[in-house]
């Protein structure tokens, strides 16, 4: 039994899969969404802020987003670098 | 009715881009779909940290996350039973003790393995049940969402369900289960960025925990400490929750459930699948966050919920209303594009679900046996427009009788409930026979019914909904239980070798390859570990 486990394990990993990597639609959805709202952040005024209390969330959010969005993208880059 | 929530355009280009990748992912996804096993399946290729993210976010739909926001600012810090009482054991169980005979025996869904071990008549009941809820649920699920936006945003119901509808029917039909799988792994990252916004606001208005010490009811605050007696904001003692919630109800979800079970049989190796629902009972851990803390948050800063509150308040709008009182526009589309994609990505997860147990166990078995592989994969394919076209039809029906709903959930959770005791006889006691597991489940289905039938006469009481909800599930469980053992001594035992890979004892252990870093018994007992620890602190 264990072995015909490990046989076959062995061909699913040698084959090649569903190879979409999915780092990349998470990456580039997350920083898209991420520059938008920066943007949107920098061109809004303060007094949309009232109901934030007074915090231009959208601004500090999109930077965040655009940090983890980034690092998806970054990580998936460096991982196709390595394999070529 | 002017609807609760006005977005701008920032909103609806946020909202416009997550449905324009989701149908390119899906699209993208059609040239790996090429033999039965990549469609239902995705050809057993997948990483465990995408199945395992996923497997969680399977069960974080829109209604669950609103849900329990809902029952947060209900009962209090106790909402955590459902997280760490409720899920991380048997989410733990599963990975550990139960992966290995069900990824191991190669079966491609939950009711094979019960064909297998038991026999067709139990496959049977098994599948058809399964089937024609996920697929009728799905449709109550569109409804709801359709509702939702209606009152929240003012979109016309009609036009929310079709376009809901074909765009999951699009990305399921060209991508199959990885489709689902990578549309919940997006949900996941989307879900925890629209929400925690909410979370800090709130938080920093209240002033932090010690806000909530302060303003509280002492028993909101403790989950643990007022379980002695049935006497607390939940209604059930310290029995209801470890053993109807903790074990019958949670395991009978978590480890049987093929909607969950499905995302581990993606995995590309055994390790993988084992580690699954483990890699996924760390951020379940952390879902309280995102959840209870906004519960609470609405008792503080929501007029609807504060001390003059009406005893008719619903508390199943708090989520809504809190994002109109803290998100600016931008902000508010991420949020609503969350509950948008945990809800097209539930009803994707059902339409998959039921296409695999379709085409596998009951087309596949009782109408057309033995034909090729490319056949399966067509009628798999057809078979997403065709559970997608009942879902609409369902959601029109829900229109007209808006109590469905709570009749198909009850009636669901009539065979969810005794179902785990069928898998741990099955799967741990090599003397449970074929007979004996399907009589044991039956009369454990009817237990669950009759228990309710009673319970609804006014024959038993309980403190609360929730407990007699708990003590049903324990009764169907042990019903299962004792009449699967009885019948076992007096029918027709398997031969052993029939059961090797299926049942614990006869078959070999799995061998420890993977460096100790990397095994699930390891992560798996790290996980229990924090969960006690996090069970004291919230004591």
């Amino acid at each position: 039994m264990n072995d015909t486990i490990e046989t076959k394990d062995q061909g699913a990993g040698m084959k090649q899969g569903h190879v979409l990597d999915l780092k990349l639609p998470i990456g580039w959805l997350l920083s898209a969404y991420g520059a938008l709202l920066t943007v949107y952040g920098l061109v809004t005024k303060k007094e949309m802020y009232a109901i934030s209390l007074g915090i231009n969330l959208n601004l500090i959010w999109g930077i965040l987003m655009l940090a983890i969005g980034g690092g998806f993208l970054l990580t998936a880059f460096l991982k196709r670098k390595g394999r070529s | 009715m002017a609807p609760v929530i006005t977005l701008n355009a920032v909103d609806y280009l946020i909202i416009g881009g997550y449905i324009v990748v989701m149908v390119l992912v899906g699209y993208s996804l059609k040239k790996y779909m090429k033999t039965g096993e990549d469609f239902f399946l995705s050809g057993r290729s997948l990483p465990g940290w995408i199945t395992g993210l996923a497997f969680l976010s399977a069960n974080l739909g829109a209604l669950e996350v609103i849900g329990m926001v809902a029952n947060s600012a209900k009962y209090g810090i106790a909402t955590v039973h459902f997280y760490w009482v409720g899920a991380i054991p048997a989410m733990v169980f599963l990975g550990i003790f139960m992966m290995p005979f069900y990824y191991g025996s190669r079966v491609r869904t939950v009711p094979e393995y019960l064909k297998l071990r038991y026999n067709e008549a139990t496959r049977g009941l098994n599948a058809i049940s399964f089937a024609v809820m996920t697929v009728l649920m799905s449709g109550i699920s569109l409804y709801a969402m359709a509702l939702l936006f209606k009152i929240m945003l003012g979109w016309p119901l009609t036009q929310s369900i079709l376009f809901a509808a074909v765009v999951v029917l699009l990305y399921v039909f060209w991508g199959g289960l990885s489709s689902s799988i990578y549309n919940e792994v997006i949900q996941f990252f989307l879900i925890w960025l629209g929400l925690l916004p909410i979370v800090f606001l709130g938080l920093k208005q209240v002033g932090g925990f010690a806000g909530f010490t302060a303003k509280l009811q002492e028993t909101l605050l403790h989950s643990i400490k007022y379980l002695g007696t049935s006497n607390n904001p939940l209604g059930v003692d310290w029995f209801g929750v470890v053993m109807g919630l903790g074990f019958v109800l949670s395991f009978g979800y978590w480890t049987t459930d093929f909607l969950v079970v499905q995302r581990a049989l993606a995995s590309k190796n055994l390790n993988s699948a084992r580690m699954t629902p483990i890699i996924a009972s760390f951020p379940k851990m952390l879902v309280p966050i995102i959840v209870v803390i906004p519960g609470l948050v609405a008792l503080l800063v929501l007029p609807e919920f504060g001390p003059a509150a009406l005893p008719t308040a619903d508390y199943n709008s708090a989520l809504i209303l809190l994002m109109k009182h803290y998100l600016p526009n931008g902000l508010l589309g991420l949020a609503i594009t969350a509950l948008l994609a945990s809800f097209m990505s539930g009803m994707a997860g059902n339409v998959t679900a039921f296409n695999t147990i379709w085409t596998y166990d009951i087309y596949g078995t009782y109408i057309r046996k033995g034909r090729p592989d490319a056949h399966y994969l067509k009628v798999g394919k057809y078979t997403t427009v065709f559970g997608i076209a009942i879902s609409v039809g369902t959601a029109y029906i829900v229109q007209s009788f808006p109590n469905l709903m709570d009749y198909m959930q009850l009636i669901f959770s009539f065979f969810n409930a005794p179902l785990f005791a069928t898998f741990l006889l099955g799967m741990f006691w090599k003397g449970a026979t074929a007979w004996g597991g399907f009589w044991g489940l039956l009369v454990g289905i009817l237990t669950a019914a009759g228990h309710y039938i009673l319970y609804k006469a006014g024959v038993l009481t309980y403190h609360s909904d929730m407990a007699a909800n708990f003590y049903q599930a324990i009764w169907a469980w042990l019903a299962d239980f004792v009449v699967t053992i009885g019948v076992s001594f007096f029918t027709a035992k398997r031969d052993p070798k029939e059961l090797v890979g299926l049942v614990f004892g006869l078959t070999p252990k799995p061998k420890a390859e993977a460096r100790w870093y990397a095994r699930p018994a390891v992560w798996g007992t790290l996980a229990v570990i924090v969960a006690v620890i996090l069970n004291v602190i919230f004591w």
